[in-house]
């Protein structure tokens, strides 16, 4: 190992007649690794690969050099959020991470003072004596992330970490995982299918597309690739006419399109960044409320098709 | 990870499972179960008086043959199974817990809870039972032997059906057809091939220890029963524990 906290040399994994990963490479440094690529390219499956809950049908994987295939000695290096829902609805987040903590060996006055750590730290000790059941989707996202710091491992997995957030959460989950790399020290993989999410995490950067990598390197190389790709976003909410008014005046926009219903609204962009970090005052200026905002996967895939080369 | 630790993280485990057990949707099945169980042994003590032969004839027909291994099923088979269908499995399979560890956790929590229901059925059924009647030494010894075989069945047959949660993707339906066609039926059957079900092997304990009801009916060494049921308990947990830890689980 030489400075890698992962590498996986032409890794496949099948499930049955579908193909989850295809001779698949990547070496991944310290520090905060970014994997992007559209459903079904295969994120879930290399997380699920590193934690060792499936193993290879071919090649090696390796986290911090070892195999993580029943070994599970080295989930205590290992934080996982997985981005499918899995938090016991009954319990309450101080219960979820007792039983967490637990689970990892800690008991007593030490799992109590680390779960108040944690939970200070993902911003969650007002709401931790409550049912997780009636979380709102960032909260459940803040106790999953809460649970997997909890054994302080080295290395966090946050498998779609933002998915489903509304902007503001968006933006407070961003500044909670650079945190975590810059201040605790955390070594990061994180995944999402919006390059411009990721980007606002790290420059580093992987992208995955049908069981491959086909791009690896910084941010800014795969940008230039992505400059002849105008970027579509469906934005949802209310209050969208005096949003639509304001999207127009921003240099950044393409085009605007309402929807006859007027709760939601489709804009072409061409510095999708620009438009994300503008969002905030966007919200400010104009008072309108926004319940979702995503990116048309079709900009993805025609990248990613042109990187793969088909 | 070091003994010290597995012990609080199957701890942490056992808490958490039996909690999980103990409050799931199911409980109502199990008032049900109880509520049969003292309408039909409270009708048939005030229809046909109170008894030792028909108390204990009564305690192996409904509990001992009929809702021990039904309710074994029930709870063993979807106790994995549910956990990886809804994924909620995933905090313990990313945990440093080795599986076979991990597996061990679910069985003790199941075996405890199932035990405990067990018995609080027949105490209920008993108590309807002979209640109604002056309770002598001889129904009390009655009532524990009966728990004791419930608990010793509750061992046994959470092995089984924990460890066909694992192996199967839909245990119940084997599990039903085993509890059914296996343990009832061919149970019942004359000659050597009962002596291959549990229940049959738990019988021969029983008939050594309650001189009552149709229970006396079984015949055999208790002492061999007891080496067959503890040799089947220790091999299904290993092959259970063996089959999670080798499970792939996406």
């Amino acid at each position: 190992m030489n400075g890698e906290v992962v590498t996986a040399r032409n890794v496949s994994k099948w499930y049955g007649n579908v193909i989850g990963l295809n001779n698949f490479n990547i070496e991944i440094q310290k520090g905060i690794m970014g994997i992007v690529g559209p459903n079904g390219a295969g994120k879930s499956t290399f997380f699920k690969l590193l934690v060792g809950t499936i193993k290879v049908n071919a090649g090696e994987i390796r986290v911090m050099g070892k195999s993580p295939w029943k070994n599970p000695n080295q989930l205590k290096d290992i934080g996982f959020c997985p981005d499918y829902e899995y938090l016991p609805p009954d319990l309450t987040g101080t219960d979820f991470l007792r039983l967490t903590g637990g689970l990892h060996g800690l008991k007593g006055q030490e799992l109590s003072t680390r779960s108040k750590e944690v939970l200070r730290t993902v911003e969650m000790t007002a709401a931790a004596d409550r049912r997780i059941g009636g979380y709102s989707k960032g909260m459940k996202q803040r106790i999953k992330v809460a649970g997997v710091l909890l054994h302080d491992p080295q290395l966090l997995l946050l498998d779609e970490p933002l998915s489903g957030t509304d902007p503001v959460v968006r933006k407070e989950l961003i500044d909670m995982i650079k945190d975590l790399n810059r201040e605790h020290g955390h070594d990061i993989i994180v995944s999402s299918h919006v390059l411009f999410e990721v980007e606002r995490m790290t420059h580093d950067v992987a992208l995955l597309y049908k069981g491959r990598a086909v791009a690896t390197g910084n941010i800014s190389e795969i940008r230039g690739l992505m400059s002849n790709h105008p970027h579509h976003i469906i934005i949802e909410g209310e209050g969208l006419v005096q949003l639509a008014k304001a999207l127009v005046d921003r240099p950044y926009t393409v085009s605007v399109q309402l929807w006859k219903d007027r709760k939601a609204l489709t804009v072409e962009v061409e510095r999708p960044d620009d438009f994300f970090d503008s969002i905030p005052d966007l919200i400010k200026e104009t008072g309108c409320k926004l319940d979702s905002m995503r990116s048309l996967d079709d900009d993805l895939e025609s990248l990613f098709k042109y990187l793969a080369g088909w | 990870m070091d003994l010290r630790t597995s012990i609080t993280g199957l701890s942490a485990m056992f808490r958490f499972s039996s909690k999980k057990l103990l409050t799931n949707r199911r409980w109502v099945l199990v008032a049900l179960m109880v509520a049969l169980v003292a309408v039909v042994m409270g009708y048939v003590a005030n229809q046909e008086g109170v008894s030792l032969d028909l108390g204990s004839t009564l305690i192996n027909v409904l509990i001992l043959s009929f809702l021990l291994p039904v309710m074994s099923l029930i709870y063993g088979a979807s106790m994995i199974r549910n956990e990886i269908d809804d994924r909620s499995i995933t905090q313990v399979l990313t945990s440093p817990m080795d599986r076979r560890a991990s597996y061990l956790g679910y069985y003790l929590s199941l075996i405890v809870v199932l035990a405990l229901m067990l018995v609080i059925l027949v105490v209920v059924g008993w108590s309807s039972f002979f209640l109604q009647d002056q309770v002598d030494s001889q129904a009390l010894e009655l009532l524990l032997s009966y728990a004791f075989l419930l608990v010793i069945g509750s061992i046994v047959y959470s092995s089984l059906f924990l460890a066909m949660g694992v192996l199967l993707k839909q245990p119940i339906y084997l599990g039903l057809l085993y509890v059914f066609v296996w343990e009832s039926l061919v149970g019942s059957l004359p000659g050597a091939i009962g002596q291959y079900t549990i229940v049959y092997n738990l019988k021969v304990i029983g008939a050594e220890l309650i001189p009552y009801g149709n229970i006396t009916e079984f015949s055999g060494d208790p002492t061999i029963s007891a080496i067959v049921l503890a040799a089947l308990t220790v091999l299904l947990l290993a092959l259970g524990a063996w089959a999670f830890r080798e499970k792939e689980i996406p």
